[in-house]
């Protein structure tokens, strides 16, 4: 039976007519109390309109306008040129290579950290002492800036004397040895490696923390019922944790978008581009060619692909918490 | 009420906002103080010396000078971003290259010293001058020449009973007994790139004389004719003979250059700037050759390094310029071949100044470069456009890595001059 066939007294009394019906109170208050209330309300979101029109709105139109302009960094009168810097986005071919590496770095470095992360996380819940320094080592890389990881990784992948060649050729393996950085096959791969190694630590305290809330009768049960370790992973344990795996999902899936710093540090988007992502392009492009208005186009890019992915998975996220089906 | 709620809100707004720009410019209002902005230099011990400089500066004039360093990479964009906004330093240190100080001229933040040319008769060479002449107005001093060629272990040569090379084809002997005897014959990086433009400068540069070179920087020869495309087979050639470090384009500077210093590479090709950290670092005797040709010894690439120059908004220009003149002494210039091991841009009497053997060396080839009396070709890269440079060290990457033939980046070099 739908709403619009009840009575009309009894439709009086549906759930949205009590809702709306709630808000009496608050209507019958004195005009004083509507504006203290008002004046509360507004004092409370300014900081955060102010924040979102500084920290988002402003930039976005700033970058909007630099899309549309010839902009060298340093003219400050720079030529409008309309969608130009839009047309010869879609027509670079660099472009579509950079949006391939964006791809494999999303696919690889989106599924590697949360596969590993998961079977990591599961394997220090499931133990019952002695986990703490497993942590520590795990989480370690993740707190180590950025940069600091870049570099030292390419000591340990530099050709002559990194320790990886080094310790490939004491195993017996030196015919692997190769200048994993400077082989336009290898390097993308080689970066991502270290990036797995970086963010994997991330995965594993959040996915272990959300664990911890994991209905332990429930997996006993399906213990019972002859479920083995992997089918309670899949249809016991992983459901419990969803938004939270989510959330870490939506992290790193979009870290895959606007990755930059560890490539920029590592190869520079080198060897001749082949590790370029759209992160290192515009770079490239806006700071060592000079070409702001087409770097700007090309974060705008970022943003347009990353976006809906992000809200996408943060509904999906909502929902699961809402549904209750989750940690 | 409304009224105060709105003021309040404003109030807010404005203080969020002083707060994320750093509020209005607090300049320095001290005639007698400049600032000065510089790229990190290599090694610590060159920025000791440039502090060392300044006091000395200080003393003498009474104007003191706030030293500002960033690092060489990030120059470009800060040094922009500051003159922009109008807080620019006084005085700073700037490629003078047309894609470097002639597109700050262009966009009219440099100050004009032609007059302090004229007043204070400044004896810059005159090819120097020309490279910091933009739109018909001088912008700039230029600091030091630079060549680009090869520093190789003279006592390894000597242990391995190799001469000094000739011409190409006594390099690539010396290379293939030098790879031989399990040392790398040139300790070649490439993972930044703009070494890529020095290899092609000085192979191109000895191959075909100035001339012809001074030709394609302007435009009157094509860079996919046969004589560019021949320099870069030499370059993928010897890295298929295995003459230059395994892997080049994963390998850095300072990793190439640790290489030699080691004695693990006997052949380091790079620019005369490296003359002091070379002697610093090694514990064998070092020579400095030019790339050889086909037939013949080769030329050094040669070129100006950096300059310094004024910003336009400056408020403190007879400080700046008095900086300037400083730098453009007698005795300033003598202590810059002494200290800095570095090669002025106007003439020097050296005939006093204790140098070491190679430096002597480096200093004499400048000099025939500085007064014009022996055949130099470029260094490529300070000469032509950042989306050139960009194609000829991405070209040369690709060269290395076997993405791409000498003649796909000759022809890749044609389409973006």
């Amino acid at each position: 039976m739908t709403t619009a066939s009840l009575p009309a007294a009894a439709a009086a009394t549906t759930p949205e007519r009590r809702r709306r019906g709630s808000q009496g109170p608050v209507n019958s208050s004195p005009p004083v109390t509507r504006r203290a209330q008002t004046r509360l309300g507004l004092i409370l979101v300014a900081p955060v309109i102010v924040m979102t029109v500084v920290f988002f709105v402003f930039p976005l139109a700033n970058a909007l306008y630099y899309s549309v302009v010839d902009f060298d960094g340093i003219d400050p009168n720079p030529q409008f040129v309309g969608l130009a810097n839009f047309q010869e986005m879609f027509l670079d071919p660099e472009v579509w290579h950079a949006l391939g590496n964006n791809l494999i770095w999303i696919i690889i470095g989106t599924a590697a950290p949360l596969v590993i992360g998961l079977l990591v996380s599961v394997l220090l819940w499931t133990t019952r002492a002695g986990t703490s320094p497993y942590r520590v080592i795990f989480f370690l890389p993740y707190v180590l800036p950025g940069v600091a990881i870049g570099i030292v990784w390419g000591w340990i992948y530099d050709p002559v004397s990194g320790w990886l060649n080094q310790a490939l050729t004491v195993v017996g393996l030196g015919d692997l040895a190769r200048g994993w950085l400077g082989d336009p096959n290898l390097a993308l791969y080689a970066v991502l490696a270290t990036a797995v190694w970086a963010s994997t630590g991330f995965v594993i305290v959040i996915l272990l923390s959300a664990l911890r809330n994991v209905d332990i009768e429930l997996v006993d049960a399906a213990r019972i019922d002859g479920a083995n370790p992997a089918q309670r992973l899949w249809y016991v344990i992983l459901p419990q944790i969803m938004p939270v795996f989510l959330m870490v999902l939506t992290l790193t899936l979009v870290g895959g978008f606007s990755v930059f710093d560890i490539i920029f540090i590592m190869t520079g988007g080198g060897p001749a581009g082949a590790t370029n992502t759209i992160g290192t392009y515009a770079y490239s492009q806006a700071f060592e060619l000079s070409r702001i208005g087409y770097g700007t186009t090309l974060a705008l890019l970022i943003t347009v692909l990353s976006v809906p992915v992000a809200v996408f998975l943060n509904r999906l996220q909502r929902r699961l918490s809402l549904d209750g089906s989750g940690a | 009420m409304r009224k105060r709620l709105v003021l309040g809100t404003a109030a807010i707004i404005a203080l969020t906002l002083s707060a994320c720009t750093g509020g209005a410019p607090q300049g320095d209002t001290d005639p007698d103080s400049i600032r000065f902005l510089i790229g990190q230099p290599e090694d610590t011990a060159d920025l000791d010396l440039v502090k060392e400089d300044l006091e000395a500066f200080e003393e003498e004039t009474g104007i003191s000078v706030k030293l500002d360093v960033v690092p060489s990479e990030n120059m470009r964009t800060v040094l922009q971003t500051q003159l922009r906004s109008g807080e620019g330093p006084d005085v700073f240190g700037y490629d003078t290259g047309p894609g470097f100080a002639g597109a700050l001229e262009k966009a009219g933040l440099l100050y004009d010293l032609t007059d302090a040319y004229a007043e204070n008769d400044w004896p810059i060479y005159d090819f120097a001058q020309e490279r910091v002449t933009f739109g018909g107005k001088l912008v700039g001093i230029p600091n030091e020449i630079e060549s680009v060629g090869l520093f190789y272990n003279k006592t390894l040569f000597a242990d391995l009973g190799i001469e000094q090379p000739q011409t190409i084809d006594d390099l690539t002997a010396a290379a293939e007994t030098i790879r031989d005897n399990d040392v790398i014959p040139f300790a070649v990086s490439d993972k930044e790139g703009w070494q890529g433009g020095h290899l092609l400068s000085m192979v191109l540069s000895s191959e075909i004389g100035g001339d012809a070179i001074e030709e394609l920087i302007a435009g009157d020869a094509a860079w996919d004719s046969p004589e560019v495309v021949d320099a870069l087979s030499v370059l993928a050639d010897y890295n298929a003979d295995e003459f230059f470090t395994p892997s080049a384009t994963a390998v850095t500077y300072d990793n190439a250059n640790a290489l030699f210093y080691s004695g693990k590479a006997a052949i380091n090709p790079t620019g005369s700037w490296l003359a002091q950290d070379i002697e610093r670092n090694v514990d064998f005797e070092v020579g400095y050759m030019p790339f050889p040709a086909s037939g013949s010894p080769g030329i050094f690439s040669g070129g100006l390094g950096s300059g310094l120059f004024i910003s336009k908004s400056t408020a403190k220009a007879d400080a700046a310029v008095q900086f300037l003149d400083w730098n453009l002494t007698e005795e300033h210039g003598k202590w810059q071949v002494e200290k800095q091991q570095s090669i002025p841009a106007f003439p020097v009497d050296t005939t006093d100044i204790e140098a070491s053997p190679l430096f002597t060396q480096i200093l004499a080839d400048a000099a025939k470069i500085a007064d014009g009396t022996g055949d130099f070709g470029y260094n490529v890269d300070v000469l032509m456009s950042d989306t050139f440079n960009e194609a000829m060290w991405d070209g040369v990457q690709a060269l290395l890595t076997g993405q791409k033939k000498p003649d796909q980046v000759a022809a890749d070099l044609e389409k973006n001059y």
